[in-house]
């Protein structure tokens, strides 16, 4: 009786190991489909993109290590990761990378992966781009004021202190622009719709 | 020479000095900017694209369909700008599924748009052959006392598929231009270096930082101001410049100026029409070295 007991563990282990090793597997081929995933498996490991990082002291993983870890499937280390909402797309590690991985546009895809499932750890910095796509697509342009007034922190003095003191400074010299740009927007609707549309296929 | 003008919104708004300058200087050279009728955002490099891609796609799209009707090339002062325009021609150009899908999305509003329009940063017109030669002729006050850190940050030079006005590990085209009117350039760590871009509003901490590193080490070599070719840039090292001091606790003071000012002030533009009364860290102190009479 025990005997079968013991094999049926054995079978459910190896068919959970099957499992996790299929979802890896799956990862990998879901990151190489994105823009910026093209050439992970090329990777060698070199870590120039790590040495000339400017942000790799704010991050949790260098962007070597990231690649390494979507390597090997580590899905939810990956998505959970600081490093992809760290990186400031300066392209540096791109630029020398000697075997072509994009990381930066690969860390813009993985945002937008963590935001569309519902990942994201940090909201501040996924609120910064919902809220940015909802200025624009409001008005058709970039308006600072608004954006930095749907970012205030209304419970952190300090930072109401800085931010007051930093829009004065701007305020003072007609750098902020309290009026709104006004443009034709009529056209924002149907090229949002259209590719709400696109992107869900 | 006539060109379709893409300000960007920030040399609209927050950086209107920017482009207020580039048209004083564009006017002496007789370059003509017609700006892009009701253009609109580009995209923002990640802002958007991280949040909907396709959607980001489209807006830049729009503002090169309607330059394509204008039937010029494009040119525009933000770096960032630059980037993302022309980020979105390779991808039209080379992705033949996102070229249909962004071009339904554009039908929809009466444009096509495959890719053909050429898209200029401003330094790159500036720094042609024939413009320099112009620029030259028209230097009416050597600024011979300013030593010129030149920043060209990221989006000018990287990454190169996309960006390729100049090498991009050791640029020297602004540094020619530094030249061309007199001053003197300054070589420094960190002229390629990041300014933090749009993580001024994520994490300021770290975009402070970053910003400091450039400051200072621009500062260290002998800078006494530095020329920056983007207004996002241009915000990060100027408008932060304060907040960056009492951060860190330090002393920095080192007037950022566009490029287009450096070279307005050397054409003997006055300094209110370059809109340097709306620099944060006052330009003030450097204009006896410049030698012009102003009051
Ligand atoms: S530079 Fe490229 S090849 Fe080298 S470790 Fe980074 S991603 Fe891998
Ligand atoms: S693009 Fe991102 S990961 Fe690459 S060097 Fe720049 S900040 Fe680092």
């Amino acid at each position: 009786m025990s005997h079968e007991k013991d094999k049926l563990t054995a079978e459910a282990k190896t068919i959970q190991i099957g499992v996790r090793k299929k979802s890896r597997r799956d990862f990998i081929k879901e990151v190489m489909k994105m823009p910026g995933g093209e050439k992970i498996l090329e990777c060698i490991q070199c870590g120039s993109c790590a040495g000339g990082c400017p942000t790799m002291f704010a991050m949790d993983y260098s962007p070597m290590q990231i690649i390494k870890m979507i390597n090997l499937g580590m899905k939810e280390k990956v998505l959970s990761s600081s490093t992809i909402w760290v990186c400031s797309a300066c392209y540096t590690c791109a630029t020398r990378c000697p075997r072509n991985v994009n990381f930066p546009t690969l860390m813009m895809s993985l945002r937008n992966k963590t935001i569309r499932e519902n990942l994201v750890k940090d909201c501040a910095k996924s609120d910064f781009h919902k809220y940015f796509f909802e200025v624009v697509n409001k008005y058709g342009r970039f308006h600072e004021p608004e954006l930095l007034v749907k970012f205030l922190d209304m419970t952190n003095f300090d930072s109401l202190l800085h931010n007051a003191r930093l829009g004065l400074r701007l305020f003072k010299r007609g750098k902020l622009q309290l009026r709104a740009p006004k443009i034709e927007t009529s056209w924002v609707c149907s090229i949002l719709e259209k590719t709400d549309q696109k992107e869900s296929q | 020479m006539k060109y379709a003008f893409y300000p960007g919104c920030s040399s609209h708004s927050t950086e209107k000095e920017y482009e207020d300058s580039t048209k004083a200087i564009c006017k002496v050279l007789d370059i003509e900017l017609v700006e892009v009728p009701d253009w609109n955002c580009c995209g923002a490099i990640d802002a958007v694209y991280s949040f909907k891609p396709l959607y980001s796609i489209a807006l830049a799209a729009r503002n090169l369909a309607i330059t394509k009707k204008m039937q010029m090339d494009m040119v525009t002062p933000c770096s960032a700008c630059y980037f993302t325009l022309n980020r979105t021609n390779k991808i039209l150009r080379e992705d033949a599924g996102t070229k249909s899908k962004v071009n339904e999305a554009l039908a929809n509003i009466g444009f096509n748009y495959n890719g053909s329009v050429r898209v200029w940063h401003l330094a790159d017109i500036l720094l042609s052959d024939i413009v320099l030669q112009k620029i030259k002729e028209k230097v009416k006050i050597q600024l011979t006392n300013l030593n010129v850190a030149s920043y060209y940050g990221c989006y000018l030079v990287r990454p190169p598929k996309i960006c390729n006005f100049d090498d991009p590990e050791h640029p020297t085209r602004l540094d020619n231009l530094v030249e061309t009117i007199g001053a003197s350039k300054v070589d420094y760590y960190g002229k390629t270096r990041c300014c933090g871009a749009l993580l001024g509003i994520t994490d300021e901490e770290l975009a402070l930082k970053m910003s400091k590193d450039i400051l200072l080490s621009a500062k260290n070599s002998g800078a006494n101001c530095l020329a920056t070719a983007c207004p996002v840039c241009h915000f990060n090292l100027d408008a932060r410049q304060k907040d960056i001091e009492s951060r860190f606790d330090i002393k920095i003071n080192l007037p950022v100026l566009h490029f287009t000012q450096l070279v307005g002030l050397a054409f003997g533009i006055e300094p209110k029409q370059l809109g340097l009364q709306r620099n944060c860290v006052s330009p003030r102190k450097i204009y006896p070295l410049t030698m012009t009479s102003v009051s």
